[in-house]
């Protein structure tokens, strides 16, 4: 099956501002990519471009094997999306807001708004008017205008922003149903890299508007690095007695990190040897390298 | 077109929640109102005084109370208050979508562009329409409490098809405003169009070039001597609805092609 999401060499300036260079995406269908960056690497251009909202400086676009055209054709009927802050009417209510969504997208199916508005827990807001709503629930009532129509697939900005924790996990948990019960792929930016983490099955890297790594969540465990954190009363004897026995141990703050295979391999060598020379571990764990971490050695800690 | 009628409920149902749509409503009853209170004061200059209503005795020698009077000042106030009142609506109708930053939720749907556009325009349409229809049924009503002779079917009739055609010509102007309200997104530069256009009709209107200046059309069919006013030429109608063509051919390739950043 061809892919959900294919781009090739887009790229998008404005004026001297190079927005986006050379992209080129592939999101099979069923996946939720994570499409990671710093603000203003060129995450929403990307999205706009791939929605059709701006044209692409060079390169094409291809939506469920649908090219983008430059007038705004596209396969709107399986495409749901939510576009940086969400925005609604202010003056009409949550359900005016979502029966003007439904009759734009051609939903004959009038159930369709209140099936959203509960999926969404917007119920107790579906007439209030979306003016005097929180950023959160904003949110919801963008979320569930993409979700109004079933789409085949999903393509959020941002998805997380302004919603509290429990909404957040709520979300997590509604995309993640999706993909698996209805075979919705869903493109999702992010700079929430833990979000990403948890809920991507693939990863892209964007940064100053080139994409420097596409990869699977698989191959980003793969490529993550990993340490053995130590602790001890006497990190000084620690690591001089680590030294000693052959290994290279680095001190920082209140840890000593042990990064050599054969120390990762065996820790209950390293706490013999510390058990032996008196200076038991307190802490003795390997740690994987976070999605922050790797981001930020990506690209250069420019965060 | 397809999906043109559910657009254009949706593009009614944001004016009917809308507090444009009274304002603009409110607005509209101004002018035969204040044409009405005109009359009165003419007709019996004593009795507005004593009812509080002028301060000294009104000197107005060239104007009569009659129903000719009464629809030319309406006509005319209709003419050139209508180029502002209309334009405020088509600004309103789509500035708002970028003040309110909902311009994006329209672009990537099934239904297209440009028929969001006609549904729009559409709308614009029938809000003149209905305002144009309350400006004579309310200045009927003024008329007819003021007790001002003079009045004829006939007069009524052609006063009637002058004002529609007024608000037709008029409206025919607002495609640019469209425009100004997308590329500019927002009210500021429609407004400011409207302003501008206002002023540069009676500039041409004091130079004699009027009959080539489409936005100083719809003033071509008030007669300014209360006599009735000639037939408009057909060279001033072709530049109407070239400036019309215009308007709307910018304003669709706006929403089809230009990029929507924000």
């Amino acid at each position: 099956m061809n892919p959900a999401i294919e781009t090739h060499n887009l790229s998008k300036s404005y004026g001297e501002v190079r927005a986006v260079e050379g992209v080129s995406l592939r999101v099979e269908r069923g996946e939720i990519y994570g499409f990671l960056g710093l603000n203003g690497a060129g995450k929403t251009t990307t999205i706009r471009a791939l929605l059709g909202m701006i044209k692409p400086g060079a390169g094409s676009v291809k939506l469920l094997d649908q090219p983008i055209g430059p007038n705004g054709r596209g396969p709107w009927r399986q495409v749901g999306h939510m576009v940086e802050r969400p925005s609604a009417y202010p003056e009409l209510s949550v359900r005016e807001n979502l029966e003007i969504a439904r009759r734009l997208q051609k939903i004959a199916d009038r159930g369709a708004t209140p099936k959203a508005i509960e999926r969404l827990g917007l119920g107790t807001y579906a007439d209030r008017k979306a003016g005097g709503l929180s950023t959160g629930n904003l949110q919801r009532l963008g979320l569930a205008r993409a979700l109004l129509h079933e789409p085949e697939l999903l393509i959020l900005d941002e998805p997380a922003n302004g919603l509290d924790p429990a909404g957040v996990v709520e979300i997590r948990k509604l995309l993640a149903h999706l993909t698996k019960e209805r075979g919705m792929t869903v493109f999702m930016s992010s700079h929430i890299l833990t979000e990403v983490d948890r809920l991507a099955t693939r990863i892209g890297i964007i940064h100053k508007g080139h994409l420097l790594e596409e990869l699977d969540h698989d191959q980003l465990e793969a490529l993550r690095g990993r340490r053995l954190e130590v602790k001890t009363r006497d990190l000084a004897a620690a690591e001089e007695t680590l030294t000693l026995a052959g290994y290279a141990a680095i001190v920082n703050e209140d840890s000593l990190y042990l990064h050599e295979d054969h120390a990762l391999e065996a820790p209950d060598v390293i706490a013999t040897i510390l058990v032996e020379e008196g200076v038991p571990p307190t802490r003795l764990v390997v740690t994987q390298e976070n999605l922050e971490d790797y981001f930020l050695r990506l690209t250069g800690g420019a965060a | 077109m397809n999906g043109f009628f559910p657009a254009l409920w949706a593009e009614a149902l944001k004016a009917r929640r809308s507090k444009i749509l009274i304002l603009t409503t409110a607005a509209a009853t101004i002018l035969p109102i204040i044409d009405g209170l005109f009359m009165f004061i003419i007709k019996d200059p004593e009795r507005a005084k004593s009812m509080g209503l002028i301060n000294v005795k009104a000197q107005i020698t060239a104007a009569v109370a009659d129903w000719p009077t009464f629809f030319q000042v309406l006509l005319l106030g209709a003419a050139i208050a209508g180029a502002i009142l209309f334009a405020f609506i088509t600004a309103w109708v789509f500035g708002r979508e970028h003040s309110d930053r909902t311009a994006k939720e329209l672009l990537a749907t099934p239904t297209r562009r440009e028929t969001i556009v006609t549904a729009k325009l559409a709308l614009i349409s029938l809000w003149v329409l209905g305002i144009t229809l309350l400006i004579f049924v309310l200045g009927l009503g003024m008329g007819a409490v003021v007790d001002i002779p003079g009045g004829s079917p006939e007069l009524i009739r052609e006063s009637f098809g002058t004002l529609l055609l007024i608000s037709l010509l008029t409206l025919l102007m607002m495609p640019f405003v469209a425009f100004f309200a997308s590329a500019g997104r927002g009210y500021l530069l429609p407004l400011g169009w409207a302003v501008l256009t206002l002023a540069a009709a009676q500039i041409m209107g004091v130079l004699g070039w009027a009959e080539w200046f489409p936005w100083a059309a719809p003033a071509l069919l008030v007669s300014m001597d209360g006599g009735p006013a000639g037939p408009i030429p057909a060279h001033s109608l072709v530049v109407v609805l070239i400036a019309f063509l215009v308007g709307t051919m910018a304003t669709f390739a706006w929403w089809r092609g230009s990029d929507q950043a924000r």
